[in-house]
C-alpha cells in the first residue's frame, strides 16, 4: 500500500509539471484555435535558460528561475509575431499555422544543437538529496517543490483569468476573437499576453523537467506527451489540461513502476487512442457541431 | 563531383519523392496534415525488411524470409496501407486538429516501439539488409507513382478530394463522401510512405528506428509545402531542391535544418502557395494557368469600363 | 404516394437547452416554389440543415418524395436529390467556375478508381459525358464567358448564381435556397426572380427559398411558412400571410414591406 501512494505522490509531482506544459498549450489552443507545436521548444529553451543561469553565471536559484521564465515568456512572444502574427493578419487557415509552429519547433531545436551541441547537460544539485519523511512516504524534496509551485502557478493563472479584466477578456476571445475586436478589446495585445503567459509557465516546466532529468535539445518531443494530456482533458479547458496531465502523470508513473519502464513513453499514445475512440472530446470538453 | 556522389543524391531524392507524392495527394489535395508519416515509411521499410533479409544464420543476426526484393515491396506497401486505414478508422471523422495530433502520435509511437522492442533490433537498429535498391528500381516506381497520382487526381475521385480541401461542408452537401474520400487519400499516401520505406531500407542496407523520426515526418510535409499545394510537379521540384541542396551544401550539415525550419516560417508568412501555387508543369497545366489569368483580367477590364461609364448598376470586382 | 416532394413533422432541434427549432410541420408541394421567412434566428438555416442531414435531429421526421431521410449521411442526401446554396457563399474558391461545376457533377458518372487510373473506355466516355454537361449547364447558366475565372474572382452576383448552378449540377428534384438575394440590388433581385422560375421550368423541380428581401418572396413564392424563435407562425398563400395581424407584429413590423437585412 505504502508502494502504491509513493508511486501516486510520484505521478502527482510529474503530472503537475506535464499540466504546466499542457495548460500554456491549451490557452493558446482555446485563443486561436490551433496547436502551438512550438510550444516544445519553448520548454526546451526554458531548462537551458535555467541551467545556464545556475552554471555560467552563478545565480542564486530563485533568480535563475525567473531569469528562465522571462526569457521563455519573450521568446514566446517573439515566435508569435515572427510566426503567427502575419498569418493571423491574414487569416490564413489554420493548418498554415500549424506548419509555421513546426518550422519555429525544428528551427529552436536545431539552433540549440548547431550551437550549443547536443550533449546531454545536467543541472547541479540544488537541493538536499534526502527525501522528505511524510505520513510514511519519502518524497522527493524537488517532486515536493514541483508540486507545489505548479500549484501556485495554476491557481494563479486561473485567478487572473477569472477575476482580472484581461483574464476576462481572455475569456470573450477564447469565444469569439472577432466579436471581440468589434467590441473594442485590443485583441493583438490579448493574444500577446496569452503567449506571454503560455511561455511563461513553459519556462518553469522547463527548468524542472531538467532538474528532474536531464537537459538536452529534443526535450520538446516530450511535449507532444502533454499536448495528449491537453486533449485528454479536453482541448481548450484549462481545468481539463491540468486534470488529464495529472492523470497521466500517475497513470505513467504507475506503468513505470508495476509493469515495465520501457513502455512508459508509450502510455499517452495508448490513452490518446482511447480518448480519439471513445471520447473525443475530452474529459472536459464539449462537442461541438459546425454551424452552417 | 564523381558520378557516385550524384547518384546518391539522386537516389535519395527519387526515394524522398515517393513519400512525398504520398504526401502531396493527402495533404496537397485533400487538404489532411499528417505529422507521421515517417512512421509508415518505418513500417514499410521494417516489413521490407523482414521480408528479404535471409534467414538468421549466425547468433545475433536477425533473420527474415529471404524473398525476392517485388515481395518486400508490395508487403511494406500494404502493411502501411492496413495501419493507415485503422488510423483513419479512429481519426478522421473528427476535425482536422486532432488528424494532426493523431498522426503525430502515431509516428512517435511507431519510433519508441521500434526503440523498445528487440525482435528487429531495438533502438541499434537492423543491419544486413540487402542492398537491391538500384536507380533503375526508384526511377521505375517514381514513373509509376507519378503516373497514378496524375491519372487519379484528374478524374472525378481527384476533384472531389480537392472538393474535401477547399470546402468541406459544401463537398458533403454535393454528394461526395468525405470520409471515404479522405480515407483513400490516407490509405494510398500511407502504401506511398510504405513503400518509400523498403526502399530506402534496401538503400542504406540498415535500418534504424531513429531514422524515422518527427524531423523526417516534418522534412516530407514542408516538400509538399514548399512545391506548392495541389501541384505535383511542384512536389516533385520540391523533393529533388530540397533533397540535393542540403546536400550540395554539406558543410553546414548541423545548420541544415535550422535554415529548414526558418524557411518554413518564411514560406509560410510570405508566399504560402509554394513554388508552384498550385500550378502544374504541363502542357495542359500551364494552358490552365494562362487561360485564368487572362479571365481575370478580362473580369478586370469589365468592371473598370462599367465602373468608368457610370453604371450603377456595375457588378463588383 | 402524397404530391409533397418534402413533408416535415414535429421537427425539433435542440442545442443544449435551447431548441432552435421547435415542434414545426410542413410541406413543400411538388413543383412549388415555396418562401420560408421569419426574422434572424428564428432557425431557418437550422431547419435547412436538418433537412440535408448537417444536423442530427432531436426529433421528428423529414420525409423526402415518400422516403425518411432525417439523420442520413448529406452526401446521401445529396444523391436522393436534395441540394442547397448557402448562407456564406461556399464555393470551391480556388477553383474555377468551371472546375467548380465540373466537381459537382461527379454524381453522375460511375467509373471506379482503377478504371480511372488505367485510363479505360468506360472512363474516357464518362468523363465526355461530364465535361460536355457542365459546359451545357454553364451555357444555360449565362456563365461560359466567365468558365475559367478563378471563383472567388467573380462579381458577387455571379458568384451566387454560380452556387445555384453547382446545385444544379446534381440533379436535384428540391433546392433549398439560403438567402439567394443577399447584397443584391433591386435590379439583380429581379433577374434572380426570374431565374428561379426558368430553373423550376426547365429543371423541373421544387424549390424552398429562405429570404429577407420581401419583394423576391411576395413575387415568387406560391406559398410561405413563417417562423419565429423556432416556432411555425403562420402558413398559406403570401397576400394571407402578409395580411396576418401574428404575422405583421413578429416580423414584417411597422415598416410594412421591403424589409431588407
Amino acid at each position: 500500500m505504502t508502494q502504491f501512494l509513493q508511486q501516486l505522490v510520484n505521478g502527482l509531482s510529474i503530472g503537475s509539471v506535464y499540466a504546466l506544459m499542457a495548460v500554456g498549450y491549451s490557452l493558446v489552443y482555446s485563443i486561436m484555435n490551433f496547436s502551438n507545436f512550438a510550444h516544445g521548444g519553448v520548454i526546451m529553451f526554458g531548462a537551458y535558460f535555467g541551467f545556464f543561469g545556475l552554471t555560467l553565471l552563478k545565480l542564486p536559484f530563485a533568480a535563475a528561475f525567473a531569469l528562465a521564465s522571462c526569457g521563455t515568456a519573450l521568446l514566446a512572444v517573439l515566435i508569435e509575431r515572427v510566426a503567427y502574427k502575419p498569418l493571423r493578419d491574414r487569416r490564413a487557415p489554420f493548418l498554415y499555422f500549424i506548419i509555421s509552429a513546426m518550422g519555429a519547433s525544428i528551427l529552436l531545436e536545431n539552433i540549440v544543437i548547431a550551437t550549443i551541441g547536443p550533449t546531454f547537460r545536467t543541472y547541479p544539485e540544488i537541493l538536499a538529496r534526502e527525501p522528505i519523511n511524510l505520513w510514511g512516504l519519502s518524497i522527493g524534496r524537488l517532486d515536493l517543490i514541483m508540486f507545489f509551485v505548479s500549484a501556485v502557478c495554476l491557481t494563479g493563472l486561473i485567478l487572473f483569468i477569472e477575476k482580472t479584466r484581461i483574464g476576462k477578456a481572455i475569456q470573450a476571445a477564447a469565444y469569439n476573437m472577432k466579436a471581440c475586436a468589434l467590441m473594442g478589446v485590443n485583441t493583438d495585445r490579448v493574444v500577446l499576453i496569452v503567449f506571454a503567459l503560455g511561455g511563461f509557465l513553459a519556462g518553469i516546466a522547463g527548468v524542472f523537467f531538467g532538474m528532474k532529468y536531464t537537459v538536452y535539445p529534443q526535450i520538446g518531443n516530450i511535449t507532444t506527451k502533454s499536448f495528449i494530456a491537453a486533449v485528454f482533458g479536453g482541448l481548450g479547458s484549462l481545468p481539463g489540461a491540468v486534470l488529464g496531465s495529472v492523470i497521466l502523470g500517475i497513470i505513467e508513473t504507475l506503468v513505470a513502476g508495476y509493469l515495465s519502464s520501457q513502455f512508459r513513453d508509450l502510455i499517452a499514445f495508448v490513452i490518446l487512442i482511447g480518448v480519439l475512440i471513445f471520447r473525443p472530446s475530452g474529459i472536459m470538453g464539449k462537442s461541438a457541431e459546425d454551424k452552417a | 563531383m564523381d558520378w557516385t556522389y550524384i547518384q546518391g543524391i539522386l537516389m535519395l531524392a527519387g526515394i524522398n519523392l515517393i513519400a512525398v507524392l504520398g504526401l502531396c495527394l493527402l495533404t496537397g489535395f485533400t487538404g489532411l496534415f499528417s505529422f507521421g508519416h515517417a512512421g509508415f515509411m518505418a513500417i514499410g521499410a521494417y516489413i521490407g525488411a523482414l521480408m528479404t533479409v535471409p534467414a538468421g544464420v549466425q547468433a545475433g543476426s536477425i533473420g527474415g524470409l529471404g524473398l525476392p526484393f517485388v515481395v518486400g515491396i508490395v508487403a511494406g506497401g500494404a502493411a502501411a496501407g492496413v495501419v493507415s486505414w485503422f488510423l483513419g478508422r479512429i481519426t478522421l471523422n473528427l476535425k482536422g486538429d486532432y488528424f494532426c495530433i493523431a498522426t503525430l502520435g502515431f509516428g512517435e509511437a511507431t519510433r519508441l516501439l521500434l526503440n523498445n522492442v528487440q525482435t528487429f533490433g531495438g533502438a541499434r537498429g537492423w543491419p544486413g539488409v540487402p542492398q537491391y535498391s538500384t536507380v533503375w528500381a526508384v526511377l521505375v516506381v517514381d514513373v509509376l507513382g507519378v503516373f497514378f497520382l496524375a491519372n487519379l487526381v484528374k478524374s472525378r475521385h481527384g476533384r472531389n478530394m480537392i472538393a474535401v480541401r477547399e470546402e468541406e461542408l459544401a463537398a458533403q452537401i454535393a454528394g461526395v463522401d468525405v470520409f471515404r474520400y479522405k480515407m483513400i487519400a490516407l490509405v494510398v499516401s500511407a502504401v506511398y510512405a510504405g513503400v518509400a520505406g523498403v526502399l530506402f531500407g534496401h538503400y542504406m542496407s540498415f535500418i534504424q528506428p531513429k531514422m524515422f523520426s518527427m524531423t523526417k515526418s516534418t522534412e516530407l510535409t514542408i516538400i509538399v509545402i514548399f512545391g506548392g499545394l495541389g501541384s505535383i510537379s511542384g512536389s516533385v521540384l520540391g523533393a529533388l531542391v530540397l533533397t540535393a541542396l542540403p546536400e550540395l551544401l554539406r558543410a553546414f550539415s548541423i545548420w541544415r535544418l535550422v535554415f529548414y525550419g526558418a524557411a518554413v516560417i518564411l514560406i509560410m508568412i510570405s508566399r504560402p502557395q509554394g513554388l508552384m501555387g498550385g500550378m502544374e508543369l504541363t502542357p495542359s497545366g500551364l494552358r490552365k494557368a494562362r487561360a485564368a489569368r487572362a479571365a481575370k483580367a478580362r473580369l478586370k477590364a469589365d468592371a473598370l469600363r462599367e465602373a468608368g461609364g457610370g453604371d450603377a448598376a456595375g457588378g463588383k470586382a | 404516394m402524397s404530391a409533397n416532394v418534402l413533408e416535415i413533422r414535429h421537427l425539433t432541434k435542440r442545442f443544449g437547452g435551447l431548441a432552435a427549432v421547435n415542434d414545426v410541420s410542413f410541406a413543400v408541394r411538388e413543383g412549388g416554389i415555396m418562401g420560408l421567412i421569419g426574422p434572424n434566428g428564428a432557425g431557418k438555416t437550422t431547419i435547412f440543415n436538418l433537412v440535408t442531414g448537417v444536423y442530427k435531429v432531436s426529433e421528428g421526421e423529414v420525409e423526402f418524395q415518400g422516403k425518411r431521410i432525417e439523420n442520413l449521411d448529406p452526401y446521401k442526401i445529396a444523391d436522393l436529390g436534395v441540394t442547397r446554396t448557402f448562407q456564406n457563399i461556399r464555393l470551391f474558391k480556388s477553383l474555377s467556375v468551371f472546375d467548380n461545376i465540373l466537381t459537382a457533377c461527379h454524381l453522375s458518372a460511375h467509373y471506379t478508381i482503377p478504371e480511372a487510373i488505367l485510363r479505360l473506355p468506360r472512363f474516357r466516355r464518362e468523363e465526355k459525358a461530364l465535361n460536355e454537361k457542365a459546359s451545357a449547364l454553364l451555357e444555360i447558366m449565362g456563365l461560359t464567358d466567365r468558365k475559367d475565372v478563378q471563383a472567388n474572382n467573380l462579381p458577387y452576383g455571379l458568384q451566387r448564381r454560380l452556387e445555384i448552378v453547382r446545385a444544379l449540377a446534381l440533379d436535384p428534384k428540391l433546392l433549398l435556397l439560403d438567402e439567394p438575394a443577399a447584397g443584391m440590388n433591386p435590379d439583380e433581385t429581379e433577374q434572380l426572380m426570374r431565374l428561379i422560375g426558368e430553373i423550376r421550368e426547365r429543371f423541373k423541380l421544387s424549390v424552398l427559398v429562405i429570404e429577407h428581401h420581401m419583394d423576391l418572396v411576395m413575387g415568387i413564392c406560391e406559398d410561405i411558412v413563417v417562423l419565429n424563435f423556432g416556432q411555425k407562425l403562420a402558413e398559406g398563400k403570401p397576400d394571407a400571410v402578409s395580411a396576418d395581424p401574428k404575422v405583421m407584429e413578429a416580423y414584417l413590423g411597422s415598416s410594412g414591406g421591403n424589409a431588407k437585412c
